[in-house]
């Protein structure tokens, strides 16, 4: 069991380059942690501070309250699965996932004993005695996911692993990861760039950009409730929509987006009072726009610039008619006629679910005066 | 067989170009190895008639035994594979550190190789005064320490080559799966540069096998390696050109395994660690 604390911990790298922060996470036992961000942005030289394997520069590393900062990776029983697998090739599927066993000086019964049940759970068992080399990449993650199972270790650090699978593979080995976390009960650290991972796997997801934690929390709070404008982009696919307004005062607030083109902002906003007369950037996530009316929607004309036709929904890249020199807006539709590229759409945009942000700053405009959680 | 865009009569003709030319080319390198082996494998009396194969005699390999060549043959073994087995230690943890820790700094990893830079005429008078003060000129382990300190710099880098092919993941998953650094290197990152360390080792064996300037200096008639007793059959009276072929031949067998093997284990060398 492991709660993992990690207390204002940085890396700098000899050359002065920063590749963390003074990150300060708090990861619960038995808790499914995503760590994700775009690639250099410090969440596997994370990982690996945990796992002892890069060094600290300064900060602690906690493990149930037990100071680990100093110690070797052998002494902190925790469980690494790269990107690559990192198999050893020379042994055998067995040797692989015993390895650790017999580093640690267990007995050869016992620990082909754990190998076989860790073996059976994976389903691995026909191909104990191949090569890593005579597997396919399914296989060999799941020797991987073996060589962590059956030491038992305190808790799971996953860098990437399903990043070289194909897509199917990936959806599977996902759900896999997941049934694997109830049935053990481990605390899991899952490195990764995809928000789907993100999105489906972990309990809480910490966002990284450039070394720096930008929001932890939920999936669906952190996709409701975006910080700043990265996490609002990073979090989904299609990422949100931004649009330069001027917030102004119109029976209520109103955003200005272009001459004659003004959407009145929904009354219960009153948060967005305090940026009156100011510039903001207006947040529209695609699934916000839609084909059909509602009350609170507002309706404005789009040209087709692109379309992608997915089957169960389509996403149609729209240049806004009265004000094409406005950003191009992506705009999900659900499932019906695909639209022509060039045709001009009616879509409507639900602004109670729009967010604002500090064009300068990135940071969200809480919709609530009070600051309250939505 | 023909090429795809390759087909019609122009196509046909410049096969045939290509052909031709590659035969000339085979030609060029195959004919001396073949004229050598006519040369040894007929009498002495016909080593410069006309003729393929006039007659086949074992007459050039018995002249061959009768002198000193079995023993600078056993001599040749001994210094090559010796060289060899004293350079690679060495080389294979010096290679790691340049690999892995960048040890030295890149000034240091390419001072290493001065030697190989520097013409081994301006060697070999050095070397022999060193071996003098040593009392180890006229000895196979002297020269033998010789080959191995020319050894050591090429070896080193070509296993700095082969372990940075070999990811460090791998010895972070040892380290994090309880083994400590140095059982990581012995148990997991050696056995995967097996294939480099062995195709490192037979160029190092086919370097100190044809060597011949230190061997001529530093060896005497008792520890001569076979390029000095094949030069030695240059006599005043001549150059028993059916003897020198004979021992040609049997200096090459060797090569021709080692090649082969060397083959295999680069190819494997290459492909070996990429699981990915």
């Amino acid at each position: 069991m492991a709660r993992i604390t990690l207390d204002r911990v940085s890396r700098v790298y000899g050359s002065g380059a920063v590749g963390v922060h003074e990150i300060t996470l708090d990861v619960a036992d038995g808790e499914f942690l995503i760590l994700l961000g775009p690639s250099g942005c410090g969440k596997s030289t994370t990982l690996r501070m945990i796992a002892g394997l890069e060094e600290v520069t300064s900060g602690r590393i906690l493990i149930d309250g037990r100071d680990v900062t100093g110690l070797r990776p052998r002494d902190r029983n925790l469980a690494v699965v790269f990107q690559s697998y990192a198999l050893y090739p020379t042994m055998t599927v067995r040797a692989n996932i015993g390895f650790g066993l017999k580093m640690r000086g267990m007995a050869t019964d016992a620990i082909g004993a754990r190998v076989e049940e860790a073996a059976t759970l994976l389903g691995l068992s026909p191909y104990l005695d191949r090569k890593p080399a005579a597997l396919s990449g399914g296989q060999r993650q799941r020797v991987a996911l073996g060589r962590a199972i059956v030491r038992e270790p305190e808790a799971f650090l996953l860098d990437e692993p399903l990043s070289n699978l194909d897509a199917q593979l990936r959806a599977e080995m996902r759900a896999e990861l997941v049934r694997l976390h109830r049935s053990l009960g481990r605390t899991i650290i899952h490195v990764t760039h995809d928000q789907v991972e993100a999105m489906t796997m972990g309990d809480r997801i910490c966002i990284l950009r450039a070394g720096r934690i930008e929001q932890v929390g939920a999936p669906l709070q952190v996709y409701a409730n975006p910080a700043n404008m990265f996490v609002a982009q990073f979090l989904a696919s299609p990422p949100m929509n931004f649009l330069p307004a001027r917030l102004e005062p119109d029976e209520g607030l109103a955003l200005d987006l272009a001459p004659g083109l003004r959407w009145p902002v929904p009354a219960a906003h009153d948060g967005w009072g305090r940026a009156s007369n100011s510039s903001v950037a207006l947040g529209l996530r695609p699934e916000d726009i839609h084909p059909h009316p509602a009350a609170g929607r507002v309706p404005f004309d789009v040209e087709a610039i692109a379309v992608e036709a997915l089957g169960p929904e389509t996403i149609v890249t729209g240049r806004i008619r009265a004000a094409p020199h406005l950003p191009a807006l992506k705009v999900r539709l659900g499932r019906g006629p695909v639209p022509r590229l060039g045709e001009t759409l009616v879509v409507h945009a639900d602004l109670s679910a729009a967010h604002l942000f500090d064009p300068e700053s990135g940071r969200v405009i809480p919709r609530l005066a009070r600051g309250a959680v939505q | 067989m023909s090429f795809a865009g390759m087909g019609g009569r122009r196509g046909r003709v410049t096969q045939a170009g290509l052909h031709l030319g590659l035969i000339v080319a085979c030609l060029a390198v195959l004919m001396p190895i073949v004229w050598v082996t006519r040369v040894a494998v007929v009498p002495a009396s016909m080593s410069y008639s006309p003729g393929l194969l006039p007659q086949v005699s074992s007459e050039n390999f018995e002249a061959l035994f009768a002198g000193r060549f079995p023993r600078s043959y056993l001599n040749s073994l001994i210094v090559a594979a010796g060289s060899v087995i004293l350079a690679m230690p060495f080389a294979v943890t010096l290679g790691y550190a340049f690999a892995r820790f960048g040890t030295a700094g890149r000034v240091g990893r390419f001072s290493v190789l001065a030697t190989q830079m520097l013409p081994p005429v301006a060697l070999v008078l050095p070397a022999f005064a060193i071996l003098r003060s040593l009392h180890l000129t006229d000895s196979l382990f002297g020269l033998t320490l010789v080959y191995a300190a020319l050894n050591l710099p090429f070896l080193t880098w070509i296993m700095m080559g082969f372990f940075r092919g070999i990811p460090v993941d791998l010895e972070w998953a040892a380290m994090t799966d309880g083994a400590t650094a140095a059982q990581a290197f012995r148990i997991v990152v050696l056995p995967t540069a097996l294939p480099g360390i062995a195709a490192a080792g037979v160029l190092g064996f086919i370097l100190s096998w044809n060597e011949f300037l230190f061997a001529l200096v530093l060896s005497g008639p008792r520890t001569a390696t076979i390029p000095v007793a094949l030069a030695g059959l240059q006599t005043s009276n001549g150059v028993q050109i059916g003897t020198v072929a004979a021992g040609v031949v049997l200096a090459v067998l060797p090569l021709i395994v080692a090649s082969r093997f060397i083959q295999r284990f680069i190819v494997e060398g290459l492909t070996f660690g990429a699981v990915k």
